[in-house]
């Protein structure tokens, strides 16, 4: 076991490295220059003078850090990571890291809210659609998870904006974006939304994954036994058949905790939300280049460990799945 | 997909029930695809959906009731007939009202109700709805096929040659593959949007299909590894078949059922994926996308739902016709999933 997990750990190194490198040179070598861009922008006399504006330029350059030749630049961005230093933003002059960790705590927030949303509706939903196979509410359940993998995210936040706030049930907080903690209710109101949107989404997907794994564990010789002793119902669903079915649902549910935590761009954006999707297209349209590179290094990290621990998890689920 | 004989009414040579494969092909094609529409009427709801986008792409300049360009107005609800012909002889009539009650020409139709001249009314520039969804299609079709083309394509090579070949070059792959899925794919997809400058269609196109390339290689390689070990490889390699023969005649299509299914099952992503990019603004901006108009509809505010929910609503049913599709097709064609827990599911 304990190799196993050391032998997984040395498979991920390359791979993060692989994502540091990639990423580097997608926001390096390609065309598109930040300082260029930036200085075309706030230079009043508009490059009238080419020789001027190309020592404005190597000015900024050198400011920067980026008058260095690329691989020189690759081999000081790996030199600084491997001593944890992600680099500057070039927007606030701050740590890359910095920025990223005020939107934090709502991409957090609004992700644990959506996953609740996601697993309270997926698991009741996707076992009675499985214990009550071919009957009038698994058709009905069955229909709506598939209309709801379809539904696009921000379509249906946006009819749910338009139409609840046209019902008069609920007002879009523009004001301030309170966390749980600072202001519950307002929090709530702002949040209750985009969560139950993305949750039910993300929910849809578990609910159908749960119903065949059921579907599958329900025929299973152990299930009958539990019948045949005269097991009640419940005991026999929760306690001999969902245990089993949980197991590949854990690696959904773990694929959306890396997802969610990302930040749900498209919910934020719509939201008002200041999380980390939004403030990473700020970055973006900016071409705040270290921000991007240490958000999606983050973000790529954090996935690759997430399916190592999915993977155990795995073992403690499901004894016969044994390491070597 | 159908081995079972099923003897047809017809008596054959000598009395003897003809089996299905002495029929005519198009005999054959009908009858698998009547067992299809009525095993699988989801998956047959969805093929309906699928040919219904298609047609609408292919022949959006024949079914569109007007150029999806036109604007259509209608008449000036302020215009006083009685003041305007009062201002002909006294033009001071004029100074004392605002100016477009004298004006009798049209105003621009913005957000129209649903009428018989626009069946389901006009966008926020007095555009005629149907013929910007119908235009919308053929973006959506653009993309979904394109990408699920290129992505398939590549991914076959690669997963191929990736199984086939093993050892530290399957290991390298398979590294760079979790690489390519260790990434956020919306910022990844943001990203390359920015770098190519003025995002067209068929950039966005590429970048998607390259990005869908990894899933493709996970699928195609782990059923290449069991075909690998088939007899038939192995009786090929002993009669000194190259490995390029080996792949593309006796491995390829023994995986063939997968990629259709991934090809299929994949198509909605990426049509979704686009419509994203288009409702955050990056989307090609001389097409009409379905996201970009959901966008537009929701810019109107509260009291105009019905431009979102209309285009919303033909994005939503095409995503769902491909989901519904791509999974009866793998419920017909994949070995491994069929059969699974009594009935399988849609």
């Amino acid at each position: 076991m304990r190799t196993y997990i050391l032998r997984r750990v040395i498979i991920n190194i390359p791979v993060i490295w692989l994502v540091a490198t990639l990423v580097f040179f997608a926001t390096n070598v390609l065309p598109g220059d930040f300082v260029a861009q930036r200085i075309a922008q706030q230079d009043p006399t508009g490059g009238s003078d080419p020789a001027l504006r190309e020592r404005q330029i190597q000015a900024v350059k050198k400011d920067l850090g980026l008058d260095d030749p690329v691989p020189v630049r690759y081999v000081k961005y790996l030199r600084n990571l491997l001593k944890g230093d992600f680099g500057i933003s070039y927007q606030t002059r701050r740590s890359s890291i910095e920025g990223l960790k005020d939107g934090l705590p709502y991409s957090l927030q609004l992700a644990t809210m959506s996953l609740i949303v996601a697993i309270l509706t997926s698991i009741p939903v996707g076992v009675i659609s499985a214990i009550r196979q071919d009957s009038i509410p698994d058709y009905i359940l069955r229909f709506l998870s598939i209309l709801f993998l379809a539904a696009p995210n921000f379509w249906v936040a946006t009819m749910a904006m338009l139409y609840v706030a046209q019902w008069g049930l609920w007002k879009i907080p523009v004001s301030q974006a309170p966390l749980l903690w600072e202001d519950p209710i307002g929090s709530l109101k702002l949040f209750i939304i985009p969560a139950v949107v993305g949750g039910l989404a993300t929910g849809a997907g578990i609910m159908r994954l749960l119903r065949s794994q059921m579907l599958e564990v329900l025929r299973q010789d152990y299930i009958r036994t539990a019948w045949a002793k005269g097991m009640r119902e419940r005991t026999v669903v929760v306690r001999h058949a969902l245990k089993n079915a949980l197991v590949p649902v854990v690696t959904i549910i773990g694929l959306s905790v890396a997802t969610l935590l990302s930040g749900n761009v498209v919910l934020e954006q719509l939201f008002g939300i200041p999380g980390v999707g939004r403030q990473i297209v700020v970055a973006i349209q900016a071409r705040d280049v270290p921000v991007v590179q240490s958000f999606v290094l983050i973000v790529a990290t954090f996935v690759v460990f997430v399916n190592l621990g999915v993977d155990l998890v795995y073992g403690l689920l499901d004894p016969r799945i044994r390491y070597s | 997909m159908a081995q079972s004989q099923v003897s047809v009414d017809l008596p054959g040579v000598a009395g003897v029930p003809r089996s299905l494969s002495d029929r005519p092909v198009f005999v054959r094609a009908g009858v698998h695809i009547w067992r299809f529409i009525t095993g699988k009427p989801l998956g047959a709801f969805g093929a309906l959906l699928i040919l219904i986008v298609l047609f609408a792409a292919i022949f959006a300049d024949q079914i569109q009731r007007y150029d999806p360009n036109q604007t259509f107005t209608k008449p000036n609800p302020a215009y006083d007939p009685e003041l305007a012909a009062q201002a002909l002889v006294d033009p001071t009539v004029r100074l004392q009202h605002p100016p477009e009650v004298f004006e009798e020409g049209g105003v621009l139709n913005r957000l129209g109700k649903p009428s018989s001249q626009n069946w389901l009314g006009t966008d926020h520039l007095g555009r005629d709805l149907w013929s910007r969804i119908v235009h919308g299609s053929r973006t959506a079709v653009i993309v979904g096929f394109g990408a699920s083309l290129i992505a398939v394509t590549l991914g076959v090579i690669v997963g191929l040659a990736s199984a086939y070949f093993g050892g530290s070059f399957d290991f390298m792959i398979q590294r760079i593959v979790d690489t390519l899925q260790a990434f956020p794919p919306l910022i990844l997809l943001l990203l390359f949007n920015q770098v190519v400058a003025d995002p067209t269609l068929y950039w966005i196109t590429i970048s998607l299909g390259l990005l869908g390339i990894a899933q493709v290689v996970r699928i195609v390689r782990s059923s290449v590894l069991s075909t690998r070990e088939e007899v038939y490889v192995m009786a090929a390699r002993t009669i000194g078949a190259s490995d390029t023969r080996i792949m593309a005649r006796h491995i390829f299509p023994n995986i063939t059922a997968p990629i259709i299914v991934v090809f299929t099952s994949t198509i909605g992503v990426y049509i979704l994926a686009e419509a994203t990019l288009g409702f955050l603004g990056l989307s090609d901006p001389t097409r009409p996308s379905w996201g970009k108009m959901v966008e537009e509809g929701r810019r109107q505010g509260t009291g105009e739902p019905l431009m979102a929910l209309f285009v919303g609503g033909a994005l939503t049913l095409t995503v769902l016709g491909f989901n519904l599709a791509g999974d009866a097709l793998r419920d017909v064609l994949d070995p491994r999933l069929r059969g699974r827990g009594g009935r399988p599911g849609f």
